[in-house]
């Protein structure tokens, strides 16, 4: 069953994730991951430290090649394609932390990344109308360096929207933010996701997760555990195991 | 960057093309030689601008380039009987072959490793057209016919410095030069932006190669007498990087001004104190990376004179 | 070990058994080489040298490899240290004759003064030039260190011209066997250079100040944490690789003549040795230096033109390492 039959019968699946697997030296950092990421939705990828959700992130990203597996995106495998080329086929990502290019103003941040072929003037545009979306405006001309570690964040994730993907993954981005920017940054992803975009967030926040994901996947040893709806993966068993490890008599410790 | 400052600028480089024109003819053959190398110098340092400014891979070894193009120039001129105009699409040729192959594998170097790789590039290559001497005549060096060419390389020489600056101009202003700088800030982000790193670090590398190829073309029909110490002579990169450096690396004018000044300061003072000369450079190199690496113009940004902005 | 890192082990190896192989191929295949018996001894002989020679470029490759692995500074100046000591040993060993004295002083024995002041102008040199851009951009130190070895070269020029000198000392040949000899001065040359290498490993390893250095060079927050001065440990370490260098500018001075230039080789073959094995990794230093000594030897000896491609084989090495496994023999991965 190929991944466009996939796609037709029901629920759309924006990315397929088949039996990846990930190795380095004797770990198996991954192994045999498969994971369906809805379209139009908030998913979350979690899992306890060790897990392979970083790992898995990176294969996808393609900042790693995977040893054996495929990711299906709109029909094709991208498994194994270097970063460049996944992001010109429509999926973005961001850094945990930051990587804005610091001698540059916002400005000249925004305008790095957009197609050659794209008119000058509608890449302006598009610059100027993500720097509102942020409310980075004010600070168009400043120069990445200078910005504070929540408006690096803010610019990170305008920028990875210059292209305008299908597909944002978004790693651990409420690292290191306080809540008032992160609640920001929340409101700009839903903001996303209404408008039709498929997000992934690794994160280790379980607010963040579990308050705003429609679905979440638990990875833990380099597969994937459990998915679900936020309540269902709250009383998994598994997943709790997973977290918080059992008791010397077997059962499962509470928290 | 509007439309106005565009026109300004290029106002401003029209009515420099048109006095530099001018110019020979009221100067004597050793003034006339004076600028044709400043404006050589403005070149070199120009082009390692692209791609240690811009890219921020910082070349130890950009004399090579400036060597192949002398070299190949000569030896078509001396031993084939070439014209010497003919030879610099040539030069520009090998220049760019040189670029290629060396790039390949030395670009995936970063940073200072990429440096010292370059100049090994650099010595190695000097090296071998010491030894290779049935293509070079080695290290007795070759020389040109005589011919009285001031002029005509002086011409040629003009033409290829408002090329050379012409690019770097376009460079600077273009998303392409923007992505340059993506890269120097961030390599990993750039990649991950969509940007093929490969393609484009190969590109600045093969456009730094080609203009001190040709000018080192130009500049072996001027003299008619090359050898591999001057042609590859580690200085020259050290000038150019110097010269780039001090008027603002990452910037179009940095070099040409930081080009202008240190040309003019070198002549001087190495007609006054030869050692002196020398010396002075080097101590001059560890001033400027210490206390002012971003160059004057750099430092003016800093100061507000200047305006923010595609500058490094 | 993962895989990638077991097939970079095998490149590296398989790479460099072959680069010691084609002096041997392309010597006969120039037919420069002819295999008899007189040739066997000739080529022991060598690798002898090549392996007394390896000592000495231990010297400059340790220096380097300190200061690297403690400040990640790229020494670019470092064979510029190296001719200095070359040069102070010319003139202490001549400095009896300046006044009239037909004495010289042994140049070992030079090496009293030659260090330590080597060693005082390396604090300085740290002290105000380097510190403050330790931990800053990586091409900084290289730029300024870069301005440092040009200015030095220059004045040299200038006091000395750029006229070749050398140390007459214990030229005499000294037989090791009825076919092999080799000259005193190399073989005395490699025992100074081992023993002060062991002298520093042993410092390095047992001494509060080396254990200090080392601490700073795995990890220079927590060894500030530790109560490390770590400036300090930064100026002394420079000042112990200048005088590494410059005590490898004595061996040299009596081996080889030298001129203000001859420091620029030096740097690079002490680039490829560190490079080769492994950037910050004493042992690594030793074993490269040994390994490019060899090689050099065998170079200069069965290949046309062999003088001039020696430099060009530390180049191709240092090129191809960096390219098929960058941490060397032993280095640690980076980053």
């Amino acid at each position: 069953m190929d991944s466009q039959s996939v796609q037709a019968a029901g629920d759309a699946v924006a990315l397929e994730v088949r039996d990846l697997h990930k190795g380095f030296g004797g770990i198996k950092a991954v192994d045999g991951c498969n994971l369906k990421i809805p379209a139009g939705q908030i998913s979350g990828l979690i899992g306890p430290n060790g897990s392979g959700k970083t790992t898995t992130f990176n294969l996808l990203t393609g900042v790693i090649r995977p040893d054996s597996g495929e990711v299906y995106f709109k029909g094709e495998n991208i498994a194994g394609l270097k970063p460049y080329q996944i992001f010109r086929r429509g999926i973005t990502r961001t850094f945990q932390i930051t990587r804005i290019y610091r001698e540059m103003t916002v400005f000249e941040n925004m305008l790095s990344v957009s197609y050659l072929l794209t008119p000058m003037q509608d890449a302006r545009e598009r610059a100027e109308r993500l720097m509102e979306f942020v409310t980075l405006s004010k600070l168009r001309d400043e120069y990445g360096g200078n910005l504070s570690y929540g408006q690096q964040k803010l610019l990170e994730f305008a920028r990875a929207l210059m292209t305008d993907p299908e597909l944002i993954l978004l790693d651990e981005p409420a690292a290191g933010v306080n809540r008032t920017l992160l609640a920001d940054l929340l409101d700009r992803i839903h903001e996303l996701q209404a408008v039709g975009k498929t997000i992934v967030v690794v994160e280790h926040d379980m607010n963040v997760i579990m308050n705003h994901c429609e679905k979440i996947f638990v990875m833990d040893y380099g597969v994937n555990i459990a998915e679900g709806l936020p309540h269902e993966i709250q009383n998994n068993e598994q997943v709790i195991e997973a977290y918080f490890g059992r008791r010397k008599d077997g059962a499962v410790r509470a928290s | 960057m509007s439309r106005r400052e565009t026109v300004n600028h290029l106002m401003m480089m029209v009515i420099a093309f048109l006095l530099l024109l001018m110019l020979p003819e009221y100067l004597n053959v050793y003034h006339r030689s004076f600028v044709m190398f400043t404006m050589m110098y403005v070149v070199l340092a120009s082009s390692w601008n692209i791609i240690s400014g811009f890219t921020g891979y910082v070349s130890f070894g950009h004399v090579l380039f400036y060597g192949v193009g002398s070299y190949a120039s000569a030896i078509l001129v001396a031993d084939h009987g070439w014209h010497w105009l003919a030879t610099l699409p040539i030069s520009m040729m090998v220049g760019l072959a040189f670029a290629i192959v060396i790039g390949f594998p030395v670009l995936r170097l970063k940073g200072p490793y990429f440096a010292i790789a370059t100049l090994a590039a650099s010595e190695g290559t000097r090296v071998l057209v010491t030894v290779w001497d049935d293509l070079t005549h080695g290290g007795l060096g070759i020389s040109l016919p005589n011919v009285e060419n001031s002029m005509e390389t002086y011409y040629a020489m003009l033409v290829l410095m408002f090329v050379t600056i012409g690019t770097c101009y376009w460079v600077a202003h273009s998303r392409f030069g923007v992505r340059l700088n993506a890269i120097r800030e961030d390599e990993v982000a750039a990649e991950g932006l969509g940007i093929n790193t490969t393609l484009y670090k190969m590109t600045a590398f093969g456009l730094s190669a080609i203009f001190p190829a040709m000018a080192g073309a130009i500049q072996a029909n001027k003299t008619l007498y090359i050898d591999p110490e001057t042609e590859f002579f580690v200085l020259v990169t050290i000038t150019m990087k110097l010269m780039a450096m001090f008027g603002g690396k990452g910037t179009v004018i940095g070099p040409i001004i930081g080009a202008v000044v240190l040309y003019s300061i070198q002549e001087y003072v190495w007609v006054t104190f030869p050692h002196a000369h020398l010396i002075a450079f080097g101590v001059f190199l560890i001033l400027v990376a210490r206390f002012m690496p971003r160059g004057l113009v750099g430092h003016a940004i800093d100061q507000g004179w200047w305006r923010k902005g595609m500058v490094h | 070990m993962e895989k990638a890192e077991i097939r970079s082990i095998y490149m590296l190896s398989g790479f460099l058994v072959g680069a010691f192989s084609l002096p041997f191929v392309v010597g006969v295949m120039t037919g420069y080489v002819i295999f008899d018996l007189r040739w066997l001894y000739d080529l022991i002989t060598i690798i002898l040298s090549g392996l007394m020679q390896g000592g000495v470029y231990a010297m400059f490759a340790v220096g380097l490899t300190l200061i690297f692995g403690v400040m990640r500074i790229i020494n670019v100046a470092h064979g510029e240290l190296v001719m200095l000591g070359a040069y102070l040993t010319w003139v202490l060993f001549n400095a009896p004759g300046f006044f009239g004295i037909n004495v010289y002083v042994d140049p070992l024995l030079t090496m009293v003064i030659t260090l330590p002041v080597v060693f005082v102008f390396g604090l300085t040199v740290q002290k105000l030039l380097l510190n403050a851009v330790v931990g800053g951009p990586e091409l900084t130190p290289l730029l300024i260190t870069f301005g440092l070895g040009i200015s030095l070269i220059n004045i040299v020029e200038w006091i000395f011209t750029t006229d070749y000198h050398t140390v007459a000392y214990a030229p005499h040949s000294v037989q090791l066997t009825d076919q092999i000899q080799i000259s005193a001065n190399k073989v005395i040359s490699f025992a100074m250079a081992f023993v002060i290498s062991m002298g520093v490993y042993m410092f390095l390893k047992l001494h509060r100040l080396g254990k200090a250095i080392r601490a700073t060079a795995q990890n220079a927050d927590v060894a500030m944490v530790c109560g490390i001065d770590i400036k300090r440990i930064y100026v002394i370490t420079f000042a112990l690789g200048a005088s590494l260098a410059a005590a490898g500018g004595v061996l040299v001075s009596i081996q080889f003549a030298f001129n203000p230039e001859t420091g620029l080789e030096y740097t690079i073959v002490a680039f490829a040795i560190i490079i080769l094995g492994g950037r910050g990794n004493y042992i690594g230093a030793l074993l490269g230096a040994l390994m490019l000594g060899v090689l050099e030897n065998l170079v200069s000896f069965m290949v046309p033109n062999g003088t001039a491609m020696v430099e060009i084989a530390a180049y191709a090495l240092m090129i191809f390492v960096l390219l098929i496994r960058p941490r060397g023999l032993m280095g640690m991965k980076e980053g």
